[in-house]
This record gives C-alpha cells, structure tokens and sequence, in this order.
C-alpha cells in the first residue's frame, strides 16, 4: 500500500537542497496523485463545455461537473452548494445576492476583528453603497471573540459574518453558541470556513447556519474553486448578480428567466477540470479519519508552540481541543521575513506577513507574523526538523 | 544584462556561494552599507510598499548625481538596500536608469520579481527610479 505522503508527489522535490518541509498549509495544501489524474484525464479525455450539448463529451463533463456538487452535498449534509472560484467570491456572492436584496440604509452587519479580508471588504463595499453600518466584535488578550460585545451588537442586526477558524492565530469560535445567538435574534449567519472544513466534519443542515463559505485548495482540492452552502430560507432570499449564460431559463429581447437551482448563481461556463480534481479530492479525504487526524496535528502545534516559546519566541494562539494546527510567531528581535528567507533557505515553506488579517494584527499590535501550519502529510518528524532549524537560526541570529 | 562593475563582481560572488543560507547570511553583512535614513525620518512618504516588514528610502539628485538613503527592519532587506547603495548612490541618473532589478535573482537572493503587492523589493527598486525619473523631469 502506498503511504499517505507518498501520494503527495511534490513532497518528494527538493528546495534549495533540502527535503522540502511544507508548512504552509492555511494558505493551500498540496495535491495528491488521485487529484492531479483526475484533472489531467478530464481534459485527456472528457473536455467539453456543460449542460448545453448532446455529444457524449459535453454529458461526461456535465457529470464530471455535477459530481463535484453531489459530493460536496453528500459530505456537508447541505440541499444548496453553489460553486464559486473560492472563498472570496463565495462571500462576494452572498454580499451581492443576498445583501443587495435584503440589506437597506441603516441596516446593521455584525462582523469580528477576527476576519480575513475577504470577510471584511466585500461588506466594506456594500456598506459604502448601501449606507449599511458595520460592528466589528473585538479580539480578547486570550485569542478569543469578545462574546459580550457580540451579544450587544447583535441587537438590532441584519446579518453576522464569523470566520469559523482564525488563520492567523488557529482558535476556533465557538460557533454553536454564535449561531444559537444569532437564530435567536432573527439575523442571518453568514460562516467563513475555509479553515475549518479542511479539518473537521461539518454537518451543514445541523449545523445552524445560514451561509458556508469555503475553499477547495486547502483541502487538497484545486485551486480556483470552491463553494457556498446555502440553506433553502435564505437561498429563496438571493437575487442573481451576475448574469450570462448558463444561469437563464430564457432570454427575450423584452427580458429574461432564471433557473431555479444552483446554476442560478454560476453564470458563464464554470471551472470544470477543478470541479472533477476537487471531487477526485473529496473521496480521497472521505478515506481519511479526519478528526483522528486533526488530533495527532494539534498534537503537532502544541510542540511546535512549546518548543518556540522555550526559546523566547512570543506564540499567539492557544492550540485547544478543535483549534487548528497553526502556529504563529513573532521573535523579539529576529524579523519574521529574514526568519522565513532563513527557513526556506534549508527546505522549510512557512508564510510571513499580516496573513489578510490586518484589523486583528492591529489589534495584536502586530505588522506580521511567522506562521507554521500543518496538515495530514505532515508528521512529527518534519516538526521537530522545523524546530531543530529554528533552534539554529535563534542561535546565530538573536 | 551588463551591470556595472561593482555590481557584476559582488553577483559574481554571491554566485560562487552554493548554500542559500550562506548567501543570506553574506547578503545581511550589506546592511551596514546603506546611507542610514534615521527611523525619526520615516514617513509615508519614504515607505516601500508591499514589505512585509518596515522598508523606506529616501532618493534625491543633486547635480546629476543620485543620493540614496535606505533602512528597513528586515536584514534581507536592508542587505539588498545595502547592495543597491553600492550599485546607485554616487551614480549619475543615467547609471540608475538603465539598472535593471535582475541581479537580485541572478545573485542567488529572490526567486521572483513579478510585481506584486508583497515584493518589497521590486516595488523598492520601481520607487527609487520613479524618484529619480521625477527628479530629472
């Protein structure tokens, strides 16, 4: 049987020499064998455009195409999965087709410190437009959502949008709570979970939210795709935005109707080829004990956080039960760039920088950090290599 | 691309340094080349944009002649700005014109100068020309 890192290719290549440690897993994971296949036999095979022709191409790759959203509805329990290029757009799309219906002068949106840009200036852009008025919930000194102050900012509210789990400092919201607060004041619940998914079983119909927005390329998938689920109330409540082929019923020169589906919201030909790899990636996952595996990683951070702040390194983030495996860090006197350049210098790929999160750095009186994030091919092996080498570059450098 | 003399030799050099964190840590030994402009005299006006650190410079042309002043947080950084001090300042603004920003890759340092939010040092080396081209009219 072939182990688990052995159907990562690129794992196997060298980086300046070195065995590559890849640790940069919160920006994108890497792909296996199964993936890459499927993408290189889908155009070796099957490339055609969806749901239009009759040829036996255009029925294979409209099934290819639709797999992926089965797959995705199979997995997350979900009735609505709109296909979108990822994260981004998939709160873009909410911001235009939801809010640009629902949301009017004076309405209130409820956002947090904790948010990725992407989280952060499609509502800017609606709020300048719309005259909306935007509460940001504050970051505690323990990592933590200021759950007082989102009670208060609920009142009166319209929608909150809450990263599932921060990728800067890894901590995971207590989302539960936030979303029985939010049901119980009657605002909609929009989920940033392009951190979560990739690390945790999320049953979308349990789960209590109204809008899931996630990614495909950290969870093995492709890149360029990714995903909203939409609960059936609040799909009914989006309007189209983007208009084109693909997402009409009908088209007149007096006007034009809509589908009722998902292909409502998915105007012009899609990103076919990412649909099957990221379906290919999703059976692949299904194979994996995901929470198993997120334990042994958390296990992973712990030491790594441990063994920073053993030689003076400054760790932001708490590593609890259902947190991610990211560890971010700042030395007090080595800078997170130069400690980045060093590392790659020797194989290992961390990122650096104020990770899209600008408002929480602010808040953490940060300009950036060092981030190390793990994911199912990492092992214990590579951390205490990564530790080793931080271990050196503190030496010589502090 | 024909640098100048200065510049080709210190590329040769780093060139001849196989391991890339020797070259790193050669790179770093260049910041204390740099005609430090104070921090008191960092400005939003002086700061290279898309660092992921504190990068500012300061170019002005007296006569013909380009005068720099760089510092930055980062020693990668400010080693580059040390390097870039040794290619430029002093120089006429022809010299500093026609410098393209290849030698940070050839030298072994970058592996990428695509203009980008994050690459400070492209966006270091566009600030520094654009200045000058302002300066000269």
């Amino acid at each position: 049987m072939v182990s688990l890192r052995d159907q990562f290719p690129i794992l196997k290549r060298k980086v300046n020499g070195y065995p590559l440690v890849y640790l940069d897993n919160a920006a994108t994971t890497q792909k296996p064998s199964v993936v890459i296949e499927a993408m290189n036999d889908y155009y070796t095979t099957s490339n055609a455009n969806v749901h239009r022709a009759v040829h036996t191409l255009a029925g294979e790759a409209t099934d290819g195409y639709e797999s992926c959203r089965t797959a995705l509805k199979q997995r997350f329990n979900a009735e609505y999965a709109i296909l979108t290029s990822g994260t981004t757009e998939a709160i873009n799309l909410v911001a235009h087709a939801w809010g640009r219906a629902n949301l009017q002068k004076g309405d209130v949106i409820v956002l947090t410190e904790m948010e990725h840009h992407s989280d952060i200036v499609p509502w800017q852009m609606l709020a300048e437009e719309r005259g909306v008025e935007l509460r940001y919930v504050p970051v505690t000194k323990q990592f933590t959502l200021d759950m007082e102050a989102f009670t208060f900012a609920l009142e009166g509210a319209k929608l909150a949008c809450v990263v599932h789990t921060s990728n800067v400092l890894g901590v995971r919201n207590p989302l539960e709570d936030i979303i029985e607060l939010c049901r119980k004041n009657g605002v909609r619940i929009l989920i940033d979970a392009a951190q979560g998914v990739p690390h945790t079983h999320l049953d979308f119909a349990d789960f209590g939210a109204d809008f899931v927005a996630f990614s495909a390329h950290k969870m093995c998938g492709p890149t360029g795709i990714g995903a909203l689920l939409v609960q059936p109330d609040a799909f009914r409540e989006m309007h189209p935005f983007m208009g084109g082929g693909d997402m009409i019923e009908h088209v007149s020169i007096e006007g034009s109707t809509y589908q009722t589906n998902e292909h409502k919201f998915e105007a012009g030909t899609p990103r076919i080829a990412e649909a099957v790899g990221w379906k290919a990636a999703l059976d692949w996952l299904n194979t994996i004990d995901i929470e198993s595996e997120h334990e042994r990683l958390l296990t992973i951070a712990k030491y790594v956080a441990d063994e920073l702040r053993q030689m003076g390194v400054e760790v932001y983030g708490r590593h609890e039960h259902q947190d991610s495996a990211v560890v971010s860090f700042t030395h007090p006197t080595i800078n997170s760039e130069d400690i980045a350049h060093l590392l790659d210098a020797r194989g290992f790929a961390v990122r650096t920088g104020h990770h899209c999160a600008q408002p929480l750095l602010q808040r953490l009186g940060l300009l950036g950090t060092v981030r190390a994030s793990f994911y199912v091919y990492n092992t214990m092996d590579e951390a205490e290599q990564f530790i080793a080498e931080m271990k050196d570059i503190v030496e010589k450098f502090a | 691309m024909t640098y100048p003399s200065q510049l080709s030799e210190l590329i040769e050099e780093f060139q001849d340094i196989v391991d890339k964190r020797e070259r790193l840590e050669y790179l770093f030994e260049f910041a204390s080349e740099v005609n430090e402009l104070p921090r008191t005299d960092w400005t939003d006006e002086t700061r290279v944009r898309g660092c992921q650190s504190e990068a500012h410079i300061r170019v002005h042309v007296e006569k013909g002649i380009v005068h720099f002043e760089s510092a930055a947080d980062a020693q990668l950084v400010q080693g580059l700005m040390g390097i870039l001090t040794i290619a430029i300042h002093g120089q006429e603004t022809g010299v500093v014109m026609e410098l393209t920003p290849e030698f940070a890759m050839e030298m072994g340092i970058l592996t990428t100068l695509s203009p980008s939010r994050s690459n400070g040092f492209r966006n270091m080396f566009d600030k520094i020309q654009q200045e000058v081209h302002n300066a000269t009219g």
